[in-house]
């Protein structure tokens, strides 16, 4: 490794200044990007996170920490963060192990049409609120088709409340979740298997390394830096996880699957409480990125090994 | 190296010359409501009563020669989107369809706009033919008048005439009975999916919040005061245990029922009896949608001992002028032409428009009692006598917290006592 | 075209120019390995578009038909399918839907393919830079809203699909950004040297050098936030007034409005956005996963 970083550096050293200014260029547009929709909104939300302000009248009052006060004893909060961070981590790793193990068994099906594997895409594509519409549906205590599957195999049984019971209610949006995912998980970990070299599988064949050891060898320590990063953009993604919740279940039981983004939506379009909303937010970015930090730690570790 | 550079300089310009031109032409190729001028009016209207949006934009555009834009939000959306455009100056709407509780809020918000003289002295608007329980709640707020009824809804209770034969019950009277008689149906008859009554408890405020308010209205010998309903009596604890009572009999799970499972359910013939709005007289006569075609009844809610023959105003609808309207003739036009007995007549007789009536004319009209002879007799009763939810600024806020606190009772983590009791705890802060 | 293999760590690496990636051995998979792995794909295969059928059957069920016991319609009822089309202008909003998300997807590129470079390679910023933009992402939108609102309508993107696919492809350039590192970096820096030494400068290098070594990663990527930005709803709700810019999602939650839900026709509608986006995908993912696993020694 050092030897070609020595070279490298040679090489690169007279253009370096330059490069370092048109790296910097190309980074503008990125920073415009995220100024907009993410600094701008963030100021804004730190200040109404401090204010009394409404939907419809903004920054009446300054109230310090008022709104956080009260979020921390109003019992829904902190829970619905709880219930966040146990969603996202939950449903990011069954979408992961089901689009892995779905991306590792792909190969055998490459020379037999890409109906069968579009058709794999199918629950991402699609809309969310569509797909809730459908999940709650086929759960329905009466008339749904689980329930319906379940009658036909004892008749006159109790319904079974997919949706209106916990834990099951958080089970079965966590599962909803992982099911339109999976695929998105698989696509990239396919992308992924497509970029290791081929020359380490014959070379281990002709080592005679049968196929599991391939994999816990060769193949997973490979692919665990890609792994990590779908992980990771999927952990993001599930933390903001929203139509679901919003169509299948409204929150509820009760507020039993109320997770954080929902909670800060009640807030904001149902209370139109945008200060406490905006206290939400910041106390929820809070948690995403302790969450956030020490997993992209660990995949920059496994980045590192891999290379 | 020169050459280089150039061709690279050259990129980045031309990048920037392909940006900045995405945002000109998507600058150019927005929003008409810029192009407002004269002969274009913005309307904003809900959802459910998408139907009668069509018929009124078309109707209107024949009587005057305008351009009429109806824009349709989910019923839920609509304070967000009115107070969002309010707020940033956006002024898109010239006329808004708007949910009655939230008339105080929208009124505090700066996005309707103070119609009370023009409504006082303008005779065609004959605001004394309005119901007055409906025309209160509805459009008044501090005093002044914010708008115009459109559709006056309130809940009355549909049953299976078949089922009740079956199971030998008669149409309840009182909340106890309504108990009983869901306990009988459901009894005898849930191991085939039939039960006795669907209690509509899902978080939303139409569901939850109806089949509260439908007790507490029928329950008290007071009006529900439109400020500050009366949490704080025993009457308000006797309410929300009677859903909690029912709610072991009713189509599981109630706090998964919302209106649009419950109905189909009904229509079905699965459900014993139903608190349900009254548009639903229409649609169980319609062979497409109904099993139970003549094969239903309707009654007023039951009571409790000290109430009286009334209901709750469950949903219901009114429209407004935004106080940034470019032409405000044409905008009170147009609320005075959807408003009006003859528009209201016409709706609420074509299947499918969402309307209900808001005026004694058209609610005691000959062709309402045509085409929908129970109901309309029902309604007579129940609709004048119908009591209100708050209409205070708080109240969008209000009425969620009520919603869940009876949601946690009904899943069993609050008593019904407790539920009313933190309910009318965390109201009062609200108050001002 | 040349191999060079480097050892490092405890596995072997090769590095492999385009070109002359050979096939993978054949008999690499026993009978035994590939059966079972065709199990899987099916058993994926059926969780996946059980909910796609009952979509499906519920498009064709009556509305008495909707929460029956019946899992296939009692009756055909193709006049939900009519009916979905004809009260709402299903294919107006799926022409804005595939208008935004395309849109969003060349926006969201053309910023994160050169902000991934110069991280990636010209070592600009710190070793945080890559998070830092991801949590532009993290937030949900809530309160975003407000201020974005104002700032949308003053720069007059309001409902206009081209404002919102815009807006969308600035919200997702941090998903793209984050997607596109792995790429970048599954490229050795070797052929950054090899492109400096022909004397290419860091933008040459990137457009003529590295973009074709990543043509498969921005695929994936794009289709990525393709599908992002196409079934977004909050956004496309609030910066959209009217049916000539509002997206499916949308429009499929408008038909919710009523008292009577008609699932089947929502069904219908949503069966019209899923398909031409099916049909899209089938010829996209031709040309990504086929391109790839073609790979034959030139």
């Amino acid at each position: 490794m050092s030897t070609v970083a020595t070279r490298t550096r040679q090489v690169v050293r007279r253009p370096a200044r330059r490069a370092a200014w048109t790296g910097r260029a190309m980074l503008v547009p990125a920073v415009f990007a995220v100024v907009v929709i993410a600094v701008y909104p963030l100021v804004f939300s730190v200040a109404a996170s401090l204010s009394d302000s409404s939907l419809g009248q903004q920054f009446t009052d300054w109230v310090g920490g008022a709104n956080y006060a009260a979020l921390f004893t109003d019992g829904v909060t902190l829970p619905s963060l709880v219930r966040s961070v146990v969603f996202a981590l939950a449903s990011a790793i069954l979408a992961l192990v089901g689009g892995s193990v779905v991306a590792l068994c792909l190969d055998v099906s490459v020379r037999s049409g890409r109906v069968l594997r579009v058709l794999l895409l199918l629950p991402l594509m699609t809309p969310p609120v569509m797909a809730a519409v459908v999940w709650r549906l086929m759960l329905a205590p009466t008339g749904g088709l689980f329930n319906n599957v379940i009658q036909t195999i004892s008749p006159g049984a109790e319904p079974f409340l997919f949706l209106g019971s916990s834990p099951a209610a958080m089970i079965s949006v966590i599962a909803v979740d992982a099911w339109q995912w999976a695929p998105f998980c698989a696509l990239l970990v396919f992308a992924a298997l497509q970029t290791l070299p081929s020359e380490v599988y014959e070379a281990a064949q002709v080592d005679g390394a049968g196929t599991l050891q391939v994999f816990r060898r060769i193949t997973f320590p490979l692919l665990l830096p890609s792994l990590l990063t779908a992980l990771l953009l999927k952990v993001v993604l599930s933390f903001k996880v929203f139509d679901l919740v919003f169509v299948m279940t409204g929150g509820g039981p009760g507020f039993d699957t109320t997770v954080s983004s929902y909670d800060i939506y009640r807030s904001g379009f149902q209370s139109f409480d945008i200060g406490m909303a905006a206290a939400q937010t910041i106390v929820f970015l809070v948690l995403v990125t302790i969450v956030i930090v020490p997993l992209n730690a660990v995949r920059q570790r496994a980045q590192k090994g891999a290379s | 190296m020169t050459v280089q550079r150039s061709r690279s300089s050259y990129r980045v310009v031309a990048a920037s010359a392909v940006t900045a031109g995405i945002i000109v032409v998507a600058g150019c190729s927005g929003t008409p409501a810029e192009d407002e001028g004269a002969g274009t009016l913005s309307v904003l209207i809900a959802a459910p009563q998408e139907g009668a949006g069509k018929i009124l934009e078309e109707e209107f555009e024949k009587a005057h020669d305008v351009e009429v834009e109806v824009e349709v939000v989910p019923y839920d959306q609509i304070q967000s989107k009115v107070t969002l455009d309010v707020q940033s100056g956006t002024s898109a709407y010239d006329v808004i369809q708007y949910w009655y509780p939230t008339v105080g809020a929208l009124a505090e918000a700066g996005a309707l706009a103070d119609i009370t003289d023009w409504v006082a002295g303008d005779e065609d608007i004959d605001q004394a033919d309005f119901i007055d329980a409906v025309y209160q709640p509805y459009t008044q707020y501090d005093g002044k008048t914010y708008g115009l009824p459109i559709d006056g809804d309130t809940h009355v209770l549909f049953y299976n005439t078949e089922i009740f034969e079956r199971n030998g019950v008669e149409p309840p009277a009182t909340w106890d009975e309504y108990v009983d008689v869901a306990r009988t149906i459901t009894e005898n008859e849930s191991g085939d999916g039939v039960y006795g009554t669907a209690l509509l408890g899902s978080k939303s405020a139409f569901n939850i919040g109806s089949s509260f308010f439908n007790r507490l209205a029928t329950m008290s010998s007071d009006p529900i005061d439109s400020a500050m309903p009366q949490l704080d009596s025993d009457v308000a604890v006797e309410a929300a245990q009677a859903m909690l009572d029912v709610s072991e009999y009713a189509l599981p799970s109630p706090l998964e029922i919302g209106f649009e499972q419950a109905l189909p359910q009904f229509l079905a013939g699965k459900v014993g009896m139903m608190e349900f709005w009254t548009d639903l007289g229409v649609f169980a006569q319609d062979p497409e949608q109904s099993q139970i075609v003549d094969g239903w009844g309707v009654v007023p809610l039951p009571l409790g001992p000290e109430g009286s023959v009334s209901g709750a105003l469950n949903a219901g609808w009114a429209m407004g002028i935004s106080p940034n309207a470019a032409d405000e003739d044409l905008a009170k036009q147009f609320v005075a032409f959807a408003s009006s007995a003859d528009t209201n007549e016409m709706l609420i007789t074509t299947t499918g428009s969402g309307i209900d009536p808001t005026r004694t004319s058209t609610l005691e009209s000959e062709d309402y009692a045509e085409l929908v002879p129970e109901v309309a007799e029902v309604n007579e009763q129940v609709l004048p006598n119908a009591q209100s939810w708050p209409t205070s600024p708080a109240a969008p806020e209000m009425i969620q917290v009520l919603g869940d606190n009876l949601a946690l009772m009904l899943q069993g983590n609050l008593s019904a006592e407790e539920a009313v009791s933190d309910t009318w705890d965390t109201w009062q802060p609200l108050a001002e | 075209m040349s191999i060079r293999t480097a050892v490092s760590g405890d596995a072997t690496r090769a590095v492999v120019l385009p070109g002359s990636r050979p096939r993978r051995a054949p008999g690499s998979s026993s009978r035994a390995i590939s059966s079972l792995k065709w199990v899987v794909l099916v058993v994926a295969i059926l969780l996946a578009i059980t909910p796609i059928l009952y979509l499906i059957a519920t498009s064709f069920k009556s509305p008495d038909d909707i929460l029956s016991t019946r899992i296939l319609p009692a009756r055909f009822a193709v006049e939900n399918w009519a009916s979905a089309m004809a009260n709402w202008p299903i294919f107006t909003y799926l022409g804005n839907s595939l208008l935004v998300a395309g849109v969003a997807v060349v926006v969201a590129l053309v910023i994160a393919v050169p902000a991934n470079y110069a991280i990636a390679r010209l070592r600009v910023g710190g070793g945080q830079t890559l998070l830092l933009i991801v949590s532009a992402y993290i937030a949900p939108p809530v309160v975003a809203i407000v201020p974005l609102f104002l700032l949308v309508r003053t720069a007059g993107l309001m409902n206009s699909p081209f404002g919102l696919g815009l807006v969308e492809g600035l919200m997702l350039t941090p998903v793209a950004v984050w997607l596109l590192d792995g790429f970048f970096r599954s490229i050795p820096g070797e052929i950054d040297e090899a492109a400096q030494l022909d004397g290419c400068g860091p933008v040459r290098t990137l457009v003529s050098v590295l973009l074709p070594l990543i043509t498969p990663g921005l695929a994936a990527v794009g289709i990525i936030v393709f599908i992002l930005v196409y079934n977004d709803f909050l956004i496309p709700l609030l910066l959209t007034q009217t049916g000539s810019a509002q997206t499916l999602p949308v429009g499929i939650a408008l038909m919710q409005g009523g008292r009577e839900v008609m699932f089947g026709q929502m069904a219908a509608a949503s069966l019209t956005g899923i398909i031409p986006v099916y049909l899209l995908a089938l010829f996209a993912q031709r040309w990504l996963i086929g391109g790839l696993t073609q790979g034959s020694v030139k």
